[in-house]
């Protein structure tokens, strides 16, 4: 890696298999561009996702944490991203209060239906996190 | 004001009539005028029992000792166990029963009013004694009364009263089998989240400033874990080191245990680990402060989790320890939830 | 554990993968990856060739893990898995790293889109190194059905499944069958009398060999998932023995207390004890609690006193009766949007201002005024009668969004019923638009204008007021432009269809979804249209949407149609991704009983134990559960903390 590569934001994404992970499917069958920062892991729904899993990103040297999943009312598995949308602002908080920009935690709800609005919601959270810069508070020191 | 003779009585008769198999309260300790947590199984002993401004510890936590050693032996209670309990700690107890860490019957608590009052905080009252050894330390009204080798000194409770004391709405032990001293529930010393509030007025990169400074100066020493009764986990999921292995742990659940994060305190682990912390907390956390008055290198712990019971307050409508057959925070949720933060 | 040996198949889809990720360096990527044994590169590993050589691979090398990283694994998870499977390994030890749809389509940087390539495959490889190889569940099907409202949606539902020779649980909230059908008078397009068609029907469910019915019921919790529920089901006390009951209408002559005649839409009163319409079903009466005096002798009694057959007991008690059942249709219909959201047009103040469903009463032969058009005011015969459609719907800023498609056929029926009636009278219709496509709607409008002699104008009514014994009201005609004033004698509102009242209560209980707008919602709207999101619990009728009978009648046959498909296996399989306790980390704190959608969790001696049969595997247990104890199978909180990992290495 040279120095002089410019800053990408690296994010990971936490989809909903049965929404978001569709939905940016579909941004791609619609073949809809958008930056290339956000690596997916699909999980069965945002009520899955632990606080452990946003704390641990960061502590890994994440840029920015995506959870996305289905509309309120939608969740296929009834009341999970209800359970989500509680530990999520949760975890956001605490977050925010010691210091960490709230730019570099997102959750969104992305339906099956809404390919642009994935590609649109990567696309912002990408820009909001270029001027931020490397995520440095939480990640782990590397050993040299 | 309570009478101290009435909570001996009531010790000593429940020991004596093998009511309970022993009594959990505080007894003078040997540091100076400071209480210490103390195990009575003699009713002799109840007469060593003290209530006074030192009884800060959270003893809870010593219930939580008892099933785990209880365990550890593959025994059975085989009566109740008392428990002198503040309105925090009565909070706590509803917890941990909340939890089915142990069920009501299993436990008799001697609820103790901190009424009008609150518990010091040795870091506020050094500078008043100015050096000078105290032997005791005493409720009077609004005062605390201190006696020292120069002679009984008074100052008034709320100049030395720990911030939790001051911001407490329920000193009133609600959860209880006996209670002492009145109920003065709502009653309000200083503003709920008084220091909170003040400290979230800074810019985020202030606050940053701070728990940055904060989180290098954690040794993990995990007295913080130690001393919180909610942190009863077997094995603290970022510490494994605690895991246990019993007959019936699985090669399976050995070999799959998570590296959350490294042994080494350094400020990315720590705040991992203190931050996973208030999140276990929240919800559960009954402000008792001991976490932060056993940290030996002052971390304000208090303060994350103080942050995250007033989002539960505020935006869930949620109080820890309100009731045993209560809903815990994290596992429910109210269609009111808020969301805007949703994009 | 010994270590995996995973095969990484890259393919190239033609060129939508490898036009913008280098397949070759992915694939060199994953063989560096430590439990790695094999990797292959193919033009299309989706077709035949690619397959075999996937099997062969597998086979050759003696895989026992597999990752294709290729398109989006809702198309080809379930014909690698299959593959897998057919080359002797479990099929869930094989996984999808979706590099085109998530990747080469949505980039076009390609030393980008192949780091990115990389990340998705290396998280997907390292997931694979823990799945562990699982079998699918397989769980027994209760051969039994439920159907909750009784109107002609679950009506029809209950007799197709029942004639199919499954047995029926039909659920009715009120006192009798029938819903709102049963208060129309006649209906569109043919105009032939509802009551007529539907009783038979009614008569056909309660004789019914396969069909049990509960009436005066509500359901109160559901518990189990598709194949096997369990409803506990809530029977009101009616107070009246049906068995016993003769109908001899002797009771009602002296009970003492009247109060309004909600099955007449209040437009005329009945008794504390009463009977909904004539050809109520079941054929018996109610008393209504809360009306009644006491539901004691002492204070009054006359109903008991008269009743031959002594059929009146006040001891009756509410009865929970629990039914185990495979599959679900809800058919809970529909109200009318309430007009005092409407003050503008009265508010429902105005007594001579009604709504369709009283316009239905008021011309039905068994209504209050035996079929003469009468206004409740002073029950003369209106001169003037003016409709208005649209209300409350098509208002997205006040109202509903919607179109309740129906109003605009039902007005015109209003219109000619009326003039059936009246011959003498002159009818208004205010409308926006007409909708009328349907077979014979657009000849029944123009009917309606022509033959009927009604007047449409195009336009909205801003307001109605009392004025001289009359209505006036206030519209424009848009066409003309001119502001238009009509002193009516009687104003019929089109209201618009809403979910019927506890539909909010009754989607919660059945953890059915439902859309912006109340209604339940279809699982998916152009190829599911009777199933809801949850397996195992079909839609029919107005519950869904806005519907007319023909719509209604045909949405309730294809739900009947699932339902009987559905049971017509011995036993389903299950996906066995579930929650699975690591019981020496639990503690038996319960938070993950709490958070189970599905009630699959329970205490048992101090730890966590999952109920196979009803855990889906949402993992709300495992984020919930402070300890880790709690995971889903294949998609565990280690594995995902690996996932990370690779994510950001
Ligand atoms: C004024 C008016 C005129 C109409 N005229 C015509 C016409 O001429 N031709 C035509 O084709 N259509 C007409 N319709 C439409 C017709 O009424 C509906 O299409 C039809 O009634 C829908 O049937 P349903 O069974 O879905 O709902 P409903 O008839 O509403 O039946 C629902 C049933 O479910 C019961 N229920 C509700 N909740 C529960 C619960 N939680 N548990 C148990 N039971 C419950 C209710 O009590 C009710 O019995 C008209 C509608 C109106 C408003
Ligand atoms: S915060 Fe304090 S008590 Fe807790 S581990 Fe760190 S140094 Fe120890
Ligand atoms: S921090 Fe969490 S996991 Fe660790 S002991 Fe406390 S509650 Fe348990
Ligand atoms: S949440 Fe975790 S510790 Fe608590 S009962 Fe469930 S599995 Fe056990
Ligand atoms: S994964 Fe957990 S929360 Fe979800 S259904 Fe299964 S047991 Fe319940």
């Amino acid at each position: 890696m040279s120095e002089q590569q410019p800053y990408e934001p690296r994010i990971v994404a936490f989809l909903c298999k049965w929404c978001s992970s569709a939905g940016s499917d579909l941004a791609g069958v619609s073949r809809i561009q958008y930056p290339a920062n956000a690596t997916p892991i699909t999980i069965p729904c945002t009520g899955a996702v632990s606080p452990m899993y946003i704390l641990s990103a960061f502590n890994k040297g994440a840029d920015g944490v995506l959870v996305s999943g289905c509309h309120i009312g939608d969740c296929h598995y009834i009341e999970g991203n209800y359970l989500a949308r509680r530990k999520m602002h949760l975890t956001m908080e605490l977050l925010k209060f010691i210091g960490v920009e709230q730019n570099r935690f997102r959750m969104s709800w992305v339906s099956a239906a809404e390919g642009a609005k994935f590609a649109q919601v990567v696309t912002d959270f990408v820009n909001d996190l270029r001027p931020l810069g490397p995520q440095d508070k939480l990640k782990k020191a590397v050993r040299t | 004001m309570i009478n101290l003779q009435d909570i001996r009585d009531t010790a000593r008769d429940m020991l004596a009539k093998g009511e309970v198999r022993a009594v959990i309260g505080y007894r003078r300790g040997s540091r100076g005028m400071l209480a210490e947590p103390a195990f009575i199984t003699d009713p002799a002993q109840a007469d060593e029992l003290v209530w006074d401004p030192t009884c800060f510890h959270n003893l809870s936590l010593y219930l939580v000792e008892d099933r785990k050693f209880l365990a550890h032996l593959r025994k059975t209670a085989n009566a109740p166990i008392a428990i002198v309990a503040k309105g925090c700690d009565a909070r706590s107890i509803v917890v941990l029963m909340q939890e089915h860490y142990f069920k009501r019957e299993d436990v008799y608590i001697i609820g103790v009013s901190c009424e009008g009052s609150g518990v010091v905080d040795e870091r506020k009252l050094a500078p008043r004694l100015n050096g000078i050894q105290a032997t005791n330390a005493a409720f009077d009204g609004d005062d605390f009364v201190f006696t020292t080798a120069e002679g009984e000194k008074r100052i008034p409770a709320c100049e030395v009263m720990a911030d939790r004391c001051l911001e407490c709405r329920n000193p009133f032990p609600k959860e209880h089998n006996l209670a002492f001293g009145e109920d003065k529930t709502g009653r309000k010393l200083a503003e709920p989240f008084a220091a909170l509030t003040r400290f979230e007025a800074q810019g985020a990169g202030q606050r940053w400033d701070s728990w940055s400074r904060h989180f290098d100066r954690c040794i993990r020493c995990f007295a913080c874990r130690s001393v919180c009764p909610m942190c009863y986990c077997d094995e603290c999921v970022v510490d494994s080191i605690t895991f246990p292995v019993t007959a019936e742990t699985t090669a399976d659940e050995k070999a799959n245990r998570i590296k959350w994060i490294e042994r080494s305190a350094t400020r990315s682990e720590n705040i991992t680990y203190l931050m996973t912390r208030a999140m276990h907390l929240a919800g559960r956390c009954t402000d008792c402060g001991e976490c932060e008055r056993a940290c030996p290198v002052n971390v304000p712990i208090r303060m994350l989790n103080n942050k995250m019971e007033r989002e539960a307050r505020e935006k869930f409508g949620f109080e820890p320890g309100a009731s045993i057959g209560g809903p815990s925070l994290v596992a429910t949720f109210l269609d009111t939830d808020p969301g805007d933060f949703i994009r | 554990m010994t270590k995996k040996r995973t095969g990484v198949f890259v393919c190239h889809c033609g060129t939508n993968i490898a036009a913008t990720v280098d397949v070759a360096k992915v694939a060199k990527e994953m063989a560096g990856e430590d439990t790695v044994a094999f990797t292959q590169e193919y033009v299309y590993m989706c077709s035949e060739p690619g397959q075999e050589s996937v099997v062969q691979a597998i086979k050759d090398n003696k895989l026992d893990s597999v990752v294709v990283t290729c398109c989006s694994p809702n198309l080809h998870e379930k014909t690698f898995r299959d593959n897998a499977k057919r080359a002797g390994i479990n099929n869930f030890t094989c996984e999808i790293a979706n590099i085109r749809e998530q990747c080469s389509w949505v980039h076009n940087d390609k030393a980008k889109g192949t780091e990115k390539a990389i990340k998705i495959s290396r998280s997907v490889v390292r997931r694979v190194n823990r799945n562990q190889p699982l079998d699918s569940i397989a769980v027994n099907v209760t051969r039994r059905a439920m159907v909750i409202g009784g109107g002609i949606a679950g009506i029809q539902a209950a007799l197709d499944i029942a004639n199919a020779g499954v047995e029926v649980v039909l659920v009715e909230k009120q006192a009798t069958l029938g819903g709102r059908m049963l208060q129309l008078s006649e209906t569109f397009p043919t105009l032939d009398c509802s009551q007529c068609v539907l009783s038979p029907k009614m008569v056909e469910v309660n004789r019914h060999p396969n069909i049990k019915l509960h009436t005066y019921s509500d359901v109160q919790e559901l518990a189990g998932s598709v194949g096997n529920f369990r409803v506990k089901i809530n029977k009101r006390p009616t107070f009246v023995d049906p068995d016993k009951c003769k109908i001899c209408d002797h009771c009602t002559v002296v009970c003492p207390v009247v109060v309004p005649n909600e099955y007449e839409l209040n437009l005329t009163a009945r008794r504390a004890i009463y009977i909904p319409y004539a050809q109520a079903i079941p054929a018996s009466f109610t008393l209504d609690e809360e009306a009644c005096l006491g539901l004691n002798p002492i204070v009054c009694g006359k109903c008991k006193d008269v009743c031959e057959p002594d059929a009146i007991n006040y001891d009756m008690r509410p009865e929970t009766v629990t039914e185990d059942v495979g599959a679900i249709v809800v058919a809970t219909g529909f109200d009318l949007y309430d007009q005092a959201n409407m003050p503008e047009l009265g508010g429902g103040q105005i007594e001579d201002v009604l709504d369709g469903l009283q316009f239905e009463r008021l011309c039905s032969a068994s209504g209050a005024t035996k079929g003469h058009v009468l206004r409740p005011s002073d029950h003369t015969e209106p001169k003037n009668v003016v409709f208005i459609q649209c209300v409350g719907s098509r208002d997205p800023a006040k109202h509903c969004a919607y179109c309740s498609k129906i109003c605009c056929m039902y007005t015109a029926k209003h219109a000619q019923l009326y003039k059936h009636h009246v011959p003498d009278g002159r009818a208004y219709v205010f409308y926006i638009d007409i909708r009328s496509g349907g077979k014979g709607y657009e000849e029944f409008v123009q009917r309606t204008m022509e033959d009927d002699d009604t007047l449409y104008l195009r336009g909205r009514v801003s307001k109605l007021y009392r004025h001289n014994g009359k209505v006036r009201v206030m519209g424009t005609d848009t066409l003309t432009g001119q502001n238009v004033e009509i002193d009516a004698d009687m104003v019929v509102l089109a209201l618009a269809m809403v979910p019927s009242k506890g539909t909010a209560e009754i989607a919660k209980t059945l953890k059915v979804g439902r859309d912006n707008d109340g209604f339940m919602a279809e699982a998916h709207p152009k190829l599911k249209p009777v199933e809801s999101v949850t397996g195992g619990i079909f839609l029919a009728g107005a519950a869904q949407a806005p519907k007319d009978i023909p719509e209604t009648v045909a949405q309730a046959g294809a739900a009947a149609a699932k339902v009987i498909a559905l049971l017509s296996q011995t036993t389903l399989n299950r996906p066995p991704l579930i929650a699975k306790v690591r019981r020496s980390h639990c503690t038996g704190c319960g938070m993950c009983v709490e958070a189970c959608p599905f009630i699959a969790i329970r205490l048992e001696g101090g730890k966590a134990v999952v109920n196979e049969a009803l855990c889906e595997g949402c993992g709300s247990c495992s984020a919930t559960c402070l300890r880790a104890a709690i995971d889903v199978k294949n998609v565990t909180q280690l594995q995902i903390h690996e996932m990370i990992e690779a994510c950001l290495a």
